[in-house]
């Protein structure tokens, strides 16, 4: 980087390492990354910037990812609704992310990332976008409706305990509680 | 049903049939003979038939008793007259050691036992004691140390991890040969179970889950027909030497197989957001899968193979010697297998390709209580099923295979990146400690491990 490139203040440091689950080496390097994303007129004051969502998918570690869109769209605190995050944004991102994040931080946030109806519970609708993010995008690459419907009838009777046809947060939780290395397979290291 | 005096027909009662687990019993008065009688949807019907023949209440009891003796008999099931020796029907009465994992399907095993198996075992004259596990290797320390005699079968009612150590329990026995002779059961305590979602589909039964399973699994027990079941020995690098009657696995199989909770298995998650998760970061394995082709059997196709896999010799290696021919006390020699440190014998099969999603070694017909991932297995096939996944596959493809899993039909989609041979054995060798192995389940350090089949070297109840 060149000398164009801010410091992070000091005070701002230690705030976001009580605030994250980050250590001073990680928000180090997100903060350069971040600022890598800014046009070059925007990096003297990185910490009030907002990077567009497109920019954000360019990272390797979100492009190959197959909820990206979700995940921009949470930890989003944009009110223009268009998805583009601000620095603390970008760094809640990374800390929910991180090795140090507990379990339950994690699959609080999966369930909100899952959850693409944003209305609280994962229907079958929200399974469905689910599968079909994990399959791929095209036409040929989608599972038939018999089969969808199969592995839907699968997850709920392994998962919605209340037999209510949705999966609210607890039973998620309870669920992923039990998943072989779920916490590994969350995680986003830069 | 043959004619005696009855008392009059209770309502609703319809023909039954005569196969069932009965007791009987006198009741004051005139002597009596009840039965309760397990019709084909297995619901128990009870049926009481009074004997007043005369007034001396003597003479009556004698001839309900004789009914009794009789009505028993004719329900015993017939042993097949092909290979007749290798079936047998346990003795009656039964003195059964039922080993149970108190922690088995969630706390529920103990209960289960108590409501559900009990009351069938004690009228179908199976005297039970119970066993409670306390820690890993509990069970398997018990029976190799127990006194057999005393015990006509032994019952297993938890998951296949449990009975995995009693396997090899019994093995690690100086006479081993003969405690394999005794008859094992497997019930399932709750969790899924492949070998008793096995058991239950050889016998012919629809596919069933959770307790209608229990039940039917229970139902052979009281029949007692028992039959010989081909064991798998496994060599690792490290040295140790197991005996196993369900599976190998390796990478994606075995990655959502395992976890912290010990007693969960696949066959019980079946497809959960955990599984989803594993789809998602799709791993591939490096290693070297080589493998000795089983002896084929008239026209049946030995391999459902792509046509770019290798063809062999063909030639079977020599044949398995007779369990039991060694030198009295030492275990069933592994004569296909020449050590790990030497390549493999000339005449076996290397697979070309050395990235895998999976490599599943399976020789029953079911990993999990819904999944038939080997449709032609029996207990005594004298074959391993061998699977692997090569790299390349799609998840979609992977999806659609687990699926139709599910209805034993994933081979007719005829996914070029799935195979699937008839071995007698394999070897398997892992370019780094990646990925886990599980065998019957449980979790195995990743290390080359290779395995031989032993042709019918223990019993099982089953059903057929």
């Amino acid at each position: 980087m060149g000398g164009s490139a801010s410091m992070l203040p000091r005070e701002a440091l230690s705030e976001y390492q009580e605030l994250t689950f980050l250590s001073k080496q990680e928000i180090l390097l997100a903060y350069k990354r971040f600022s890598a994303l800014l046009p070059k007129e925007e990096r003297v004051n990185v910490c009030s910037a907002r990077v567009p969502k497109s920019q954000i998918l360019t990272l390797p570690e979100l492009r190959a990812n197959p909820f990206q869109h979700r995940i921009c769209h949470v930890f989003s605190t944009s009110e223009d609704g268009d998805d583009s995050m601000s620095f603390e944004d970008f760094l809640d991102m990374l800390s929910v992310f991180s090795d140090s994040a507990t379990s339950d931080i994690k699959s609080h946030y999966a369930f909100r990332i899952f959850d693409f109806d944003d209305d609280g519970t994962l229907d079958r609708k929200d399974l469905e976008k689910l599968v079909n993010c994990l399959t791929g995008q095209g036409e040929e690459s989608r599972l038939s409706n018999m089969e969808m419907e199969q592995l839907i009838q699968n997850i709920l009777e392994e998962s919605d305990i209340d037999k209510d046809g949705t999966i609210n947060l607890s039973e998620f939780q309870h669920v992923i509680s039990r998943s072989p290395d779920f916490a590994s397979s969350f995680k986003i290291i830069l | 049903m043959a004619a005696g005096r009855r008392a009059p027909p209770e309502p609703g009662g319809g023909p039954v049939l005569l196969q069932g687990i009965f007791g009987a019993g006198p009741t004051p008065g005139a002597a009596a003979c009840s039965l309760a009688l397990t019709a084909r949807e297995l619901q128990r019907l009870e049926r009481t038939f009074r004997v007043s023949l005369g007034p001396d209440a003597e003479d009556n009891l004698r001839i309900a008793q004789a009914w009794s003796r009789r009505i028993r008999e004719l329900s015993v099931p017939t042993v097949p007259t092909q290979d007749g020796d290798s079936y047998g029907v346990l003795p009656r009465p039964c003195r059964a050691l039922v080993l149970v994992n108190p922690q088995s399907g969630a706390g529920r095993a103990l209960e289960d036992f108590q409501a559900v198996v009990q009351p069938m075992l004690a009228e179908a004259d199976i005297a039970a004691t119970v066993f409670i596990t306390e820690r890993p290797h509990h069970a398997q320390e018990k029976v190799r140390d127990e006194d057999l005699s005393q015990w006509d079968t032994l019952v297993i009612m938890s998951g296949d991890g449990l009975l995995h150590e009693v396997v090899n329990g019994l093995m690690e026995r100086p006479d081993w040969a003969d405690a394999m002779q005794k008859p094992l059961c497997i019930l399932p305590g709750g969790s899924g179970n492949a070998l008793a979602a096995s058991i239950n589909y050889y016998a012919g039964n629809d596919h069933v889950a959770k307790k209608k399973l229990l039940t039917n699994c229970t139902f052979i027990l009281c029949k007692g027909l028992h039959t010989q079941m081909d064991l798998v020995s496994l060599s690792t690098a490290s040295g140790k030497r197991l005996f196993s009657f369900l599976g190998f696995g390796w990478g994606f199989i075995s990655d959502v197989d395992i976890d912290s909770e010990k007693y969960r298995r696949l066959g019980n998650a079946r497809f959960t957001l955990g599984t989803l998760q594993c789809l998602a970061k799709l791993r591939v394995y490096q290693g070297r899968l080589s493998y000795l082709p089983a002896v084929p059997e008239q026209g049946t196709p030995l391999a459902h193979r792509d046509p770019h896999a290798p063809i062999t010799n063909g030639q079977a290696a020599h044949v398995l010697p007779p369990a039991g021919t060694e030198a009295p006390g030492a275990l069933p020699a592994d004569s296909l297998l020449v050590p790990l440190c030497q390549p493999v014998p000339a005449h076996w099969t290397v697979v070309p390709e050395e990235e895998f999603v999976t490599v599943y070694a399976i020789y029953q017909s079911h990993l999990g209580t819904n999944l038939l991932m080997a449709p032609a297995a029996r207990l005594n096939d004298g074959c391993i099923h061998l699977f692997y996944l090569k790299a390349g596959i799609s998840r979609l493809a992977l999806l659609k295979i687990f699926l139709a899993m599910a209805r034993g039909t994933h081979l007719d989609l005829n996914c070029p990146h799935l195979c699937y041979v008839r071995v007698q054995a394999f070897r398997l060798e892992p370019r780094a400690a990646a990925g886990i192995m599980t065998v019957d389940g449980e979790a195995l350090a990743c290390e080359p491990v290779q395995g031989q089949i032993h042709g019918r070297l223990c019993r099982v109840v089953s059903g057929s």
